[in-house]
């Protein structure tokens, strides 16, 4: 066992845990977050994706022991309020993308960390950063939704690259307000 | 059983200080008390309630495993209460005999019937409480009736002036509740037939929809098991010197066959099971491989097997005879959320979280798995991540109640993906020989005979089991088997009962008596049976040198939806003007009282197939919520093109190859096609829509290949040479 410090969705969590978890079991199972899914267990399918410092990782298979110092947001660290959606979610709703609806928190996350960087991708952009696998087949909505997210963030001046010391990247994430708690 | 509408709904009760509106099946338990229920709680023995806040509660009787049931059938409640769907609070309904469904005796999600059989049942259900509350204003007001209206959850007088519902229950308590209140004219829809939002999408977009995984209970310890990767095999030693030492690991035993681990977490669970070494017996299938599977289809195929249908004359059947043999490999269903279930076991209550399809069959064999009464089995429904059939087998389950009576405490037992992949109930591998007699550039006959295991012979037990008096001896269960097996009309559906006309049709089929777990994937039988058909139909269609389209409305009746879906397709999907370099396919199909035809345009360079787009037609009856509607078709669009291009389930000395996602591959984003769909007015009552849309897509793509290539692919998934 070791002691582990991150962040997540802004607040910062000292843990003990055996070093080589998947961060996907400390994020479930310890802290309780269950919005981040377990889909193959070898970083194939992305139900598990969250980021690590703005970046799209696989949590089913990346140990906690690497995510030390670093800032970990996951599905529930996505939206700015309570009652205010993040753009990819307002989109994903209004587009009815999700249907069984399990995948969706890994698409979502990776099409965040697609958009926050690109708020203008390409048709290729999508296909490189969208891999994520749903079973629904919920793709076709996933293209659209992206490229609607897109248009949405531009127009609210939300984003342009990932800066990770300013934390909130100038997006709708709340990270660095919270991150003293 | 038959039942009139009024014997249907003499269920109405009032309970706990809200209104219950409910449904007797007469005669078949609706005397059953409600798992849980007490005066106090509010909570309802059937679909609708009132709270004595006004809030009306829909109980869903249908699992949400993506389908939709969870918005289409909330909004065919909410039209008849003339209010916003989203304001009704939906509950997963517990088991009640008044959830069955009246078709299949079951708590079932399948079949693509929740829509087509909860439509009537829930339209009058919901008018029935509307009809209620408008009594009670009336009577409060002491006023007619026929002056006031129902409207967002209030009854609305000439004047304007409203009564919520929260004030009238009581009054509403004293009035015999209305059995057959009159049903809004379709003409006055707001909500049916319009465009919406899925209900349970904000929750699904924000991380907050609760699945079976996501459930938790103090104390609960979490499972994983070791089963033997030879199907049908079990253990027959282990070493766990190295599995105990992990920290966490709190118990390992033998149990079903397999070995369990019994951890604090998953982690320490799913590192302990790795590192248990196993010794297996391999069981009855050792040895099988996809060689001796092909040969001893080929050998059943020489036998005459039994007649499913035989239509005119034999000596109609004139002319040359083709004959080619089709094939289909065993597939997996691969929901993403694997199988899990939470279960709890107390002196006097048992309790399951977990995602089912059968949530009466859990109980069922729950209570058989652990010697109890099945009266104490309380399941917990759960939003189900994927369902396609997998979940109407509740093995997993069995697994989970069977370790939680060994260790004495709640577990939580996950499944890994590599459980899943080797260890389902698989769509079966079949074979096909497909003939016709071909006269003067006329078909005289269409002949199929399928080689496949009987789905029903092999889950009867399971489901019999659950569903037959606890006292009935185990062997009535097992002849039910030995019957469903005689009966079992997925082994030919939708080849032996389609509507195309030849001279002389005849249908057979033998069936493959093998061991090996077989289930009922997405379409069932259609997933196959259409290839076969519809391949072939393309294959005729070319020897007598008629487009395939045309070809296909010479055979087909013109009054039938399936000519009709087959035009529109035809039209919406510009047939025979492809663009440059690529290549169109159709196919058309009848599957679960809906007809589905598509359109691919495909294109080929070296050997790898390429789909640009798909244009689908559908006719669904009443298209409830055309989004949901469309949201099957690309659904089972994309679930059909990875059956069709990639997914292949094959045994080696009678264990599963593949594993996982890398070598049971998914189809991608990246290569999903242009989809388009188009719905078939209708004011007929709905029918399904989460299956019929898959089987077309094969055959359709098969058949755009052809074009493209003139390479004709009988097996899957395709593959050119």
């Amino acid at each position: 066992m070791s002691v582990i410090e991150f962040t997540l969705n802004g607040r910062q969590q000292r843990l003990d845990v055996e070093s080589d978890t998947p961060l996907l079991w400390v994020i479930r199972e310890q802290l309780s977050l269950t919005g981040t899914k377990f889909g193959c267990g070898k970083g194939l399918c992305g139900a598990c994706t969250v980021h690590l410092d703005g970046q799209p990782i696989r949590s089913c298979s990346f140990p906690v022991s690497l995510v030390a110092g670093k800032r970990i947001r996951t599905i529930e660290g996505v939206a700015p309020s309570a009652e205010q959606l993040h753009p990819v979610q307002q989109v994903w709703l209004e587009g009815s993308v999700p249907q069984c609806g399990y995948c969706q928190s890994g698409q979502i996350m990776a099409a965040v960390a697609l958009l926050e960087r690109n708020n203008a991708p390409s048709d290729a952009d999508i296909d490189s950063a969208m891999s994520n696998i749903c079973r629904c087949g919920t793709y076709p909505r996933i293209r659209t939704a992206v490229k609607r997210a897109g248009e949405l963030m531009q127009g609210q001046g939300v984003v342009g690259l990932f800066d990770p010391r300013a934390g909130a990247n100038g997006g709708p994430d709340s990270e660095q307000k919270e991150s003293q708690a | 059983m038959s039942l009139s509408r009024r014997e249907f709904f003499k269920g109405g009760a009032a309970i706990g200080g809200g209104i219950a509106i409910g449904l007797t099946l007469t005669g078949c338990g609706g005397q059953t008390a409600y798992p849980g229920a007490s005066a106090s709680d509010l909570r309802p023995n059937a679909f609708l309630q009132v709270r004595p806040d006004g809030v009306v509660v829909f109980q869903l009787p249908r699992a949400e495993m993506g389908q939709g049931v969870y918005t289409g059938l909330t909004t065919v409640v909410a039209e008849e209460l003339s209010m916003p769907a989203s304001a009704i609070v939906v509950e997963h309904a517990y088991y009640h005999p008044a959830f069955r469904d009246a078709e299949f005796g079951m708590m079932m999600t399948g079949g693509s019937v929740s829509l087509r059989n909860n439509y009537t049942i829930l339209r009058q259900s919901a008018a029935n409480l509307g009809e209620w509350m408008r009594q009670a204003a009336a009577t409060q007001l002491n006023t007619d009736a026929a002056g006031l209206r129902v409207e967002n959850a209030a009854v609305v007088s000439p004047d304007g002036s409203a009564i919520g519902f929260a004030a009238l229950v009581e009054t509403a308590k004293t009035l015999t509740a209305p059995e057959d209140a009159e049903l809004k004219n379709p003409a006055d829809f707001q909500q049916i037939g319009k465009e919406s939002v899925r209900l349970d999408a904000l929750a699904k977009v924000t991380g907050t929809a609760t699945f079976g995984i996501d459930c938790n209970v103090p104390g609960a310890v979490t499972a994983v098991m070791r089963r033997c990767p030879h199907l049908g095999g079990r253990v027959k030693r282990f070493d766990d010197n190295a599995a105990k030492a992990i920290k966490g690991v709190q118990d390992i035993f033998e149990i079903n066959g397999a070995v369990a681990v019994v951890a604090s977490g998953y982690w320490p669970a799913r590192k302990a099971a790795d590192a248990l070494e196993i010794e297996w017996d391999k069981g009855a299938l050792a040895g099988l491989d996809e060689a001796k599977l092909l040969a001893h289809h080929r050998e059943l195929l020489l036998e005459d097997g039994r007649n499913v249908a035989e239509i005119g004359d034999e000596k109609s059947a004139i002319g040359e005879r083709v004959e080619v043999e089709y094939r289909v490999p065993m597939l997996s269903h691969s929901p993403m959320e694997p199988p899990n279930a939470l279960v709890s076991i107390s002196s006097d209550k048992v309790e399951v979280w977990t995602g089912s399809q059968v949530p009466d069959t859990v109980i069922g064999v729950v209570a058989a798995a652990i010697d109890c009464p099945r009266e104490q089995v309380v399941v917990h429904n759960q939003m189900l991540g994927g369902g396609f059939g997998r979940r109407l087998v509740p093995d997993y389950i069995v697994e989970a109640a069977k370790i939680a009576k060994q260790v004495g405490k709640p577990v939580k037992l996950v499944w890994s993906r590599e459980d899943d992949v080797q260890h389902d109930y698989y769509r079966p591998a079949a074979t096909a020989l497909l003939s016709a007699t071909v006269d003067n550039g006329r078909v005289t006959s269409f002949g199929g005979k399928t080689v496949v295991p009987s789905i029903m012979g092999r889950l009867m037990p399971i489901f019999a089991e659950a569903a037959m008096p606890e006292w009935l001896p185990p062997a009535i269960p097992r002849s039910l088997a030995g019957l469903a097996r005689h009966f079992d009309t997925s082994m030919t559906e939708g080849l032996g009962d389609t509507n195309y006309r030849f001279p002389y049709i005849k249908i057979d089929t033998v069936r493959d008596e093998t061991p090996i777990p077989v289930g009922f994937w997405r379409s069932v039988g259609h997933s196959q049976n259409a290839f076969f058909t519809e391949s072939f139909m393309d294959e005729l269609a070319h020897k007598v040198g008629q487009d395939p389209v045309a070809f296909r409305l010479q055979h087909i009746p013109e009054e039938s939806n399936r000519y009709r879906v087959l035009k529109m397709v035809a039209e919406k999907a510009q047939w025979g003007q492809a663009p440059a370099g690529q290549f169109q396919g159709v196919a058309a199909h009848d599957a679960f009282h809906s007809s589905v035809a598509q359109v691919v345009n495909a294109s080929v360079k070296g050997n790898a197939i390429q789909v640009h787009k798909v244009v689908c037609a559908v006719h669904c009856g009443l298209a409830v919520n055309p989004d949901v509607v469309r949201s099957q078709m690309e659904s089972a669009i994309i679930f059909g093109l990875t059956a069709a291009l990639k997914s292949k389930i094959t045994l080696d000395d009678g264990r599963v190859v593949q594993s996982n996602f890398h070598d049971y591959t998914m189809l991608k984003l990246a290569e999903t096609p242009e989809i388009e769909v188009h719905i078939v007015p209708s004011s007929e009552p709905p029918t399904g829509v989460g299956e019929p849309g898959l089987p077309p897509l094969a055959p359709a793509l098969a058949n755009a290949v052809f074009a493209a290539t003139g390479q004709r692919l009988r097996e899957l998934p395709l593959k050119l040479a």
